[in-house]
């Protein structure tokens, strides 16, 4: 078994793709460093100071102001109270949740990626592994092999596995070593709050602790390995289904954009909170940002998530194992 | 490519893939199995005080006029009042607005109350105010009833909180000069203007009294400026003041500040 999974592992790593997501994320890395460091500054220049509360002071007060407006939809009033509660919270605390820094920056990075980038690149990895096979029709070579065809399989989805978590630890590295050369290196221990939990329009602060930020950004990567493990086994279905693998990722790409899109307007169609694209920003729950359906909470979405991913397995394995292949 | 290296890329993903595991427990145990307490952060000595010399802070306080509502560059006459500012001084300008549309004296004593708006009243050097506008006219609710007893009940009520605000004030800060802005009849040239421009009138004067009471703080008039051509100083609204309007609140603020040799 582990011979196979290390031949598959072989596949992966000569098909560059490894390397070549390794290149996709540094280059974007650069450009949201930059980014970021353009809009530190011009805060500092509005404002006048770098000093932390009277920023957020005035963004709280922003906030109020914008709350204050007509013409504002509903959705984005509850979502600015729940971010303002929270500003509060801390201002009140006396926690800087945006102090500059690398793990700063790692934590936006990820927040921001969960939903869509990072499960595109898992997509492009996990898209081929079994197609590419069957159009080109080295799967016969394979399965002609004395071995199981379940072990067959099993082996490819261990090496998505491995190459999902290498995709999240490059996201990780580079993210860190890149924006440490503009904000520094340090900030780990920096403490965040988290345990927040929406109730309505309001912020429920009883469950509220303090994490140090290495630990907070341990729990954020898990996460977001657990979201592209689940959509990588979606992939990884349908390239079992499928022979083409520009039909697979086509597939892929239409249900993430559609779950980046649903997530901004579903508020009031409930039942789509069964759907697995909506479910993918398991962070916001970590740092309490209201979810885009009333009800959904992290062991809820977890939870979808997990069921969709179980289901995709089953169909997969039974598919390939039953499957004429000629 | 040498066995090596794809050796050491699984081995990579191996310990990785433990890692991200570890991640989802940690997650599981930290976010599902927590027993609510309250935060509790060692207090570290604040070192919170920015020191003084070297920066003039301007803070605003108050509603949508010092927010500059009406301004198409959004400045305000607060904004006009730092710009003048900045000429005369070679210092920097540190401004903050912490102003909110709408808002009511009873909700500014509200926000006088929080620890860090306290904490940048502490530290400024010259506070500007606008409050009361929303109190009187109620968003033009005040224009249909003019009954004077209710309007005489308002005055008190707003008389009494505007001396509770300035009295938090001076205890936050019992040096900075505070320039509190006065209304203005936006209504003076309607069908009942004498009427509505006497309640303006006897409620600037309320206002000019209690801030009588209190050393440095200034109650400036805007009545006068407005009462010729009001609409050529209105925005499209007819009830905040527009860029020109704003512009001459803002010249005549500034024309009170003066600044200290140290500050200059």
């Amino acid at each position: 078994m582990i011979n196979l999974v290390y031949n598959e592992m072989l596949k992966i790593v000569r098909k560059k793709r490894l390397f070549i997501i390794a290149a996709i994320v540094a280059v974007l890395v650069s450009l949201f460093t930059y980014a970021q460091f353009k809009q530190i500054e011009t805060i500092r220049e509005r404002i006048g100071t770098t000093d932390w509360r009277t920023q957020l002071q005035q963004q709280i007060i922003d906030t109020q102001n914008r709350l204050n407006s007509t013409g504002i939809s509903e959705e984005w009033k509850k979502f600015l109270k729940i971010r303002l509660q929270q500003q509060q919270y801390y201002l009140d605390n006396d926690i800087n949740p945006m102090a500059p820094g690398a793990p700063t920056f790692m934590r936006m990075f990820i927040e921001n990626s969960i939903e869509l980038f990072l499960p595109l690149l898992v997509m492009v990895i996990a898209a081929d592994l079994v197609s590419s096979e069957a159009s080109g029709g080295t799967i016969k070579l394979l399965l002609t092999r004395p071995v199981k065809r379940w072990k067959v399989l099993m082996s490819k989805y261990i090496a998505m596995i491995l190459s999902t978590s290498f995709i999240v630890f490059s996201v990780a590295l580079l993210s860190y070593a890149i924006s440490g050369i503009v904000f520094g290196y340090g900030g780990w221990n920096l403490p965040l709050l988290t345990g927040f939990s929406v109730q309505g329009e309001e912020l429920n602060t009883t469950a509220v602790h303090l994490i140090p930020q290495w630990k907070y950004l341990l729990i954020e990567f898990g996460l977001a390995f657990f979201v592209s493990l689940v959509v990588g086994t979606l992939t990884f279905m349908l390239s079992v289904l499928i022979r083409s693998t520009a039909a697979v990722m086509g597939i892929m790409l239409a249900a993430l954009i559609s779950g980046a899109i649903l997530s901004s307007m579903v508020s009031s169609w409930e039942s789509a909170k069964y759907l697995f694209m909506v479910n993918l920003r398991l962070t916001s729950y970590i740092s309490g940002t209201a979810p885009p359906i009333d009800g959904m909470t992290l062991s809820f979405s977890m939870t979808v998530l997990a069921v969709w991913a179980l289901g995709a397995l089953i169909v997969s394995f039974y598919v390939f194992t039953k499957r004429d292949v000629y | 490519m040498s066995k090596r290296i794809i050796g050491m890329i699984v081995a990579i993903c191996v310990a990785t893939t433990v890692l991200w595991a570890i991640g989802l427990i940690v997650t599981i145990q930290d976010q599902f199995f927590y027993k609510a307490s309250s935060v509790k952060q060692e207090q570290k000595p604040t070192t919170l005080s920015m020191e003084k010399s070297g920066s003039l802070s301007i803070v605003a306080l108050g509603d949508s006029l010092t927010r500059g509502t009406g301004d198409e560059t959004g400045k305000g006459y607060v904004g006009y009042v730092v710009d003048e500012l900045k000429k005369k001084t070679s210092q920097h300008v540190q401004f903050t607005n912490l102003a909110i549309k709408g808002q009511r004296s009873a909700q500014l004593i509200g926000q006088l109350k929080q620890k860090e708006v306290q904490r940048q009243l502490k530290e400024a050097d010259i506070i500007l105010m606008t409050i009361g506008g929303n109190d009187l006219f109620r968003g033009g609710e005040a224009l249909r009833d003019l009954s004077t007893t209710q309007i005489e009940k308002e005055k008190e009520k707003f008389a009494q909180q505007l001396r509770t605000i300035f009295q938090l004030v001076r205890t936050v800060n019992n040096e900075a000069p505070v320039f509190y802005i006065a209304l203005y009849n936006p209504f003076n040239d309607l069908d009942n203007g004498k009427e509505t421009s006497a309640v303006v009138r006897s409620w600037n004067y309320a206002a000019s009294e209690v801030a009588a009471d209190y050393q440095f703080i200034i109650c400036v008039p805007t009545y006068d400026l407005f009462e010729l051509q009001v609409n050529d100083y209105l925005y499209t609204d007819k009830f905040h003041p527009n860029k020109e309007g704003y512009k001459r609140i803002g010249e005549r603020v500034a024309s009170l500040i003066t600044l200290t040799k140290g500050e200059k």
